[in-house]
């Protein structure tokens, strides 16, 4: 690799620097054929054991079943998806479920929406269309990485993709933190001011230092460029100006080719070359030596790519589990342990051995006793959260609580048992793909998410909430229940639609009290029921 | 904590019977999950604060958006090349002159103090208007909240009937830039932005709902969604029921809105502009007990005919101000109010060509009224053109203090976002002492 020329450890300078990317001793950890769904248990509960606790018994059938399409699919089951997986006497029906679900299109659409989310949140764009087509082929997540830092606008494989580094352009300390934080897992944003407090690990040396990789990129007409010169220069807290080195936040600095001497009359041609680029609306010319690419070289390069893989397995085993080994995600250092060491070097190295294969990767999480676990609490005190003893309550994002909302509106018979898979999966697109439009009134949760007041109020009084959920006609669930005459049945065609699961004894009797209390408008009482379990927290979460 | 279950079911006579017996069984199925709505998350429920909360401070900001002259406001500069056509008068303070376009206030200066040296270094008005509305630039990876959020987590009640906080801001140029915005305090602190009018969206019920099927609709929803969170926990999950648990006291806020419960004597006197009415609104809020309330003003960017503009936007301000002040006094509510009126900068001493004056974020003004603070007095002083700060100088972060303090908030209180404490200003700023009283 043509990086390595440039690798350089610089021992002396930055031995006391302790990320621990370090990796257990590869003869530790479980053998490296053993299937990930086996490793995770095994080390979960290991950890149980040690901490004495014990696990919730795995969720029941239809709210596993709710629980892993929201998780793979982003829609919930219809009613005849539900009862016939609960109906299922196959032992290995939740295994074919997932292998069937990874295969189905609304797979793609889902993770692009949660992928695009996870990169492109705070920055206000999208990436969208570049992810349906990577994950529709299962592009390897480093080959991704790569062309999100780097990919041409021009070329077709990695058409949209480089808007990730265009949004954030305006901002060179934001684009660094950023890129830290996602594909790395380490927020060094606090050591741009000062060495960070808490934290050897991190000190303005480090963030300065990923900004190197940064430094010469800029936007030109809504293209992003790269030159040939600049260095990055800070000053440090105690007011001394210094010139940044280009270091990788493992302590890995790396030389570079002399910088290149501008003179006037350079800048002057540069500048005229730039500006007709702009008018042309044509790219830059790329560098002879690009900083970028040198950090997504360094990122990746054996030795060094373990931080890589560790912080997207962790960010995805936070998104299933609902908080990550290492937690928060985006504080990787030595002062934050992992909550199962092993566990996540185990995964890293499997990540890496298999091609940083994403879809294997999710495969594997969602096929753990731990992610199957209820979420129910019974009784006792509640167990510490990183022992992964209790299935997690994850608020949905907007995306899919729309998907629940407009999906369970639907009449069952939308979706008649006879209906071909298929056609089934086509139709449920048709539904998810037209309740985007309240998607975009609900919130992006983030870490520490509260829902708003607003979203509430929303819910209670709005006009298209009224529309658009509690219609009567023929295709909406209300429909159905006022066209059904037996009100147990109503009851529980009701709950299995909306809830994907049979109602509870306690319920059934509220909901008949409520309605016999409302003799005179049955219709209305209907929809106060629709709408009063449409807004419950079982369905704005997934649980 | 502990929560009574609403479960009241007025029933119309005809179905009083039947109706009783559907809340038997709701009363029942509530009472057992009574005790697992403590698992809330923690935030809804500051511990601390509280007795600050009882002291009922709010803050009414007047957001001037685009950029108000400090020359043709609070720091005129009659006679220099700078000054423009305005004079200077005197003021209720002896010695202290500010712009003949604020004869009203210039007769009211007992309970404003004039900060004149505001250096805040950014000059864009999207960068600037966020900088002025979280007292610092926005950290790459940090959300940081606003100050009306800040003030609301701080001063706001959980379970506050009327909103703890309010946006007008309902012109559409330079709005973007005055988004709220709760950051790591979470959504629950975002305001109540109205831009469309003076009633916010999704507050009254929709026609052909009854509020008695309004309310019976909520209390099968609490009876349901409580049953869910039966044994179960999670970061978010607490506060969905607790939004909901809001709907129906904020609906009854509404009226909070509606100016004409006002008589046509006060509304005279606030004047029936947009302006006038918002402020208007912004005092029956505080006097419900809404802790911040901004109204914001547009749009001030005079890089032409910077006199013609501020001849009419300063007299309004300077009426619908003076009035407010006024009337808040008259109320007793102007000792723990504290009205603010603040831009993204002030405008450059420099006349350009068009008889504009530009962005200017050197040496500008901002002024602090009531809660307590020094009234008549000024603080900071610019060059005899106002080109430069000659005294006082002060950042954003420093005036943000001032702020705090004079609400008896603690500006070096830490929140943490994960292990890492972020003092609610940042190191290094301190309030202005000859500000507070």
């Amino acid at each position: 690799m043509k990086c390595s020329l440039f690798l350089m450890l610089a021992a002396c300078l930055f031995s006391t620097a302790n990320l621990w990317i370090t990796p257990a001793n590869a003869d530790d950890l479980l053998p490296a054929d053993t299937p990930i769904a086996s490793v995770i248990n095994h080390y979960v509960n290991q950890r149980m054991a040690a901490l004495r606790v014990q696990p919730t018994p795995p969720a029941e059938d239809t709210l596993l079943l709710r629980r892993t399409m929201l998780d793979l699919v982003g829609r919930p089951p219809t009613l005849v998806e539900a009862q016939a997986y609960a109906a299922d006497e196959n032992p290995h029906k939740r295994d074919e479920l997932i292998s069937r679900l990874i295969g189905s299109p609304g797979f793609v659409r889902h993770q692009a929406d949660e992928m695009d989310q996870f990169l492109m949140l705070s920055s206000g764009g999208t990436v969208r269309t570049y992810l349906v087509k990577a994950l529709e082929e299962n592009r390897p997540w480093d080959q991704m990485f790569r062309d999100l830092l780097l990919g041409e606008t021009d070329d077709v494989e990695q058409k949209g993709a480089i808007e990730f580094v265009k949004r954030r352009v305006s901002d060179l300390d934001k684009l660094t933190t950023e890129v830290s934080s996602i594909f790395l897992g380490v927020n060094v944003s606090c050591a741009q001011c000062h060495n960070h407090p808490f934290v050897d690990d991190w000190t303005q040396d480090h963030f300065y230092g990923m900004k190197s990789f940064f430094g010469r990129t800029f936007d030109n007409g809504g293209f992003v460029g790269e030159r040939d010169y600049g260095l990055v220069s800070y000053k440090t807290t105690e007011g001394e100006s210094r010139e940044a080195k280009l270091l990788f936040i493992t302590g890995v600095e790396l030389e570079q080719p002399p910088v290149k001497e501008m003179s006037d009359k350079d800048r002057k041609a540069e500048k005229e070359l730039l500006d007709k680029l702009k008018k042309d609306k044509e790219a830059p010319p790329a560098p002879e030596f690009s900083l970028r690419a040198k950090l997504v070289e360094t990122a990746l390069a054996t030795g060094q790519n373990e931080l890589f893989a560790k912080a997207i397995v962790n960010n995805l085993w936070a998104r299933f589990y609902g908080r990550g080994l290492v937690d928060p995600v985006d504080q990787m250092h030595a002062e934050n342990p992992p909550s199962h060491p092993e566990l996540l070097d185990w995964l890293a190295r499997d990540f890496i051995n298999n091609g940083y294969n994403l879809q294997r990767l999710i495969d594997g999480l969602v096929r753990s006793e731990a992610y199957a676990r209820s979420s129910r609490l019974p009784e006792g005190d509640y167990p510490p959260a990183t022992a992964f003893a209790v299935g997690s309550v994850r608020p949905l994002r907007p995306e899919a609580y729309a998907a629940v909302l407009k999906m369970a509106a639907t009449s069952p018979d939308f979706f008649p048992a006879e209906m071909s898979v298929e056609d089934r999966e086509n139709r449920a697109e048709g539904i998810v793909s037209r309740s985007r439009t309240i998607a975009r009134s609900f919130e992006q949760p983030a870490p520490g998410f509260q829902v708003s007041v607003d979203e509430a109020l929303l819910m209670s009084n709005g006009d298209r909430i009224r529309s658009e959920l509690l219609s009567t006609s023929s295709e909406a669930l209300l429909g159905k229940l006022n066209a059904t005459p037996d009100r147990a049945e109503a009851i529980n065609l009701l709950f299995w639609n909306v809830c994907s699961r049979p109602p509870e004894a306690g319920e059934v009797e509220a909901i008949q009290a409520f309605l016999s209390s409302r003799q005179d408008d049955l219709p209305q009482a209907y929809s106060h029921v629709v709408w009063a379990l449409l807004t419950s927290s079982e369905c704005r979460f997934n649980y | 904590m502990s929560r009574t279950p609403r479960s009241k079911f007025c029933g119309s006579p005809e179905h009083a019977v039947s109706r009783r017996s559907f809340l038997g069984a709701a009363a029942g199925a509530a009472a057992l999950t009574t005790a697992d709505m403590t698992v809330l998350d923690s935030l809804t429920q500051p511990a601390m604060a509280d007795e600050l909360k009882r002291q009922g401070k709010h803050v009414i900001l007047l957001w001037l958006a685009g950029g108000a002259s400090q020359l043709e406001t609070w720091d005129p500069k009659p006679g220099r090349p700078t000054g423009g056509p305005y004079r200077a008068i005197p003021t209720s303070t002896p010695g202290v002159h500010i712009s003949e376009l604020m004869p009203k206030m210039a007769q009211r200066l007992q309970n404003t103090a004039i900060i004149r040296s505001l250096n805040t270094g950014n000059g864009s008005h999207g960068d600037a208007a966020r900088i002025m509305h979280l007292g610092r630039r926005d950290e790459a990876s940090i959300k940081y909240p606003d100050l009306g959020a800040v003030v609301a987590r701080e001063l706001g009640q959980a379970d506050a009937k009327s909103p703890d906080y309010v946006a007008f801001y309902t012109a559409t140029e330079g709005r973007g830039n005055a988004y709220g915005q709760a950051g790591f305090l979470g959504a629950r602190y975002l305001p109540m932005f109205l831009t469309k009018g003076n009633t916010p969206e999704n507050l009254s019920a929709l026609e052909g709902l009854s509020d008695i099927d309004h309310k019976e609709r909520a209390a099968l929803r609490e009876l349901l969604s409580s049953r869910f969170v039966q044994g179960r926990s999670g970061e978010s999950l607490g506060s969905h029921n607790e939004a909901y648990a809001r709907v129906r006291g904020l609906m009854s806020s509404e009226t909070l809105f509606d100016v004409s419960q006002e008589s046509d004597a006060m509304r005279d006197k606030y004047g029936r502009t947009l302006f006038g009415e918002q402020m208007l609104i912004a005092r029956r809020l505080v006097e419900a007990g809404t802790p911040f309330v901004k109204v914001s003003r547009a749009w001030w960017d005079s890089h032409g005919q910077n006199f013609e503009t501020h001849l009419e936007l300063v007299s309004e301000l300077d009426h619908v101000m003076a009035c407010l002040l006024d009337d808040l006094d008259d109320r007793g509510l102007l000792q723990d109010t504290l009205v603010v009126t603040l831009s993204e900068f002030g405008r450059t001493p420099t006349i350009n060509g068009s008889l504009g004056r530009d962005h200017f974020a050197k040496a500008w003004s901002a002024s602090l009224s009531g809660c307590g603070v020094n009234g008549g007095s000024v603080y900071g002083e610019t060059d005899e053109d106002g080109q430069t700060v000659k005294d006082g100088e002060i950042g954003a972060g420093d005036l943000f203090a001032t702020i705090y303090e004079a609400l008896g908030i603690n500006h070096r209180k830490d929140y943490y976002v994960g292990s890492r404490p972020l003092p609610l200003t940042n190191p290094g700023t301190a309030p202005v002492k000859e500000v507070l009283a």
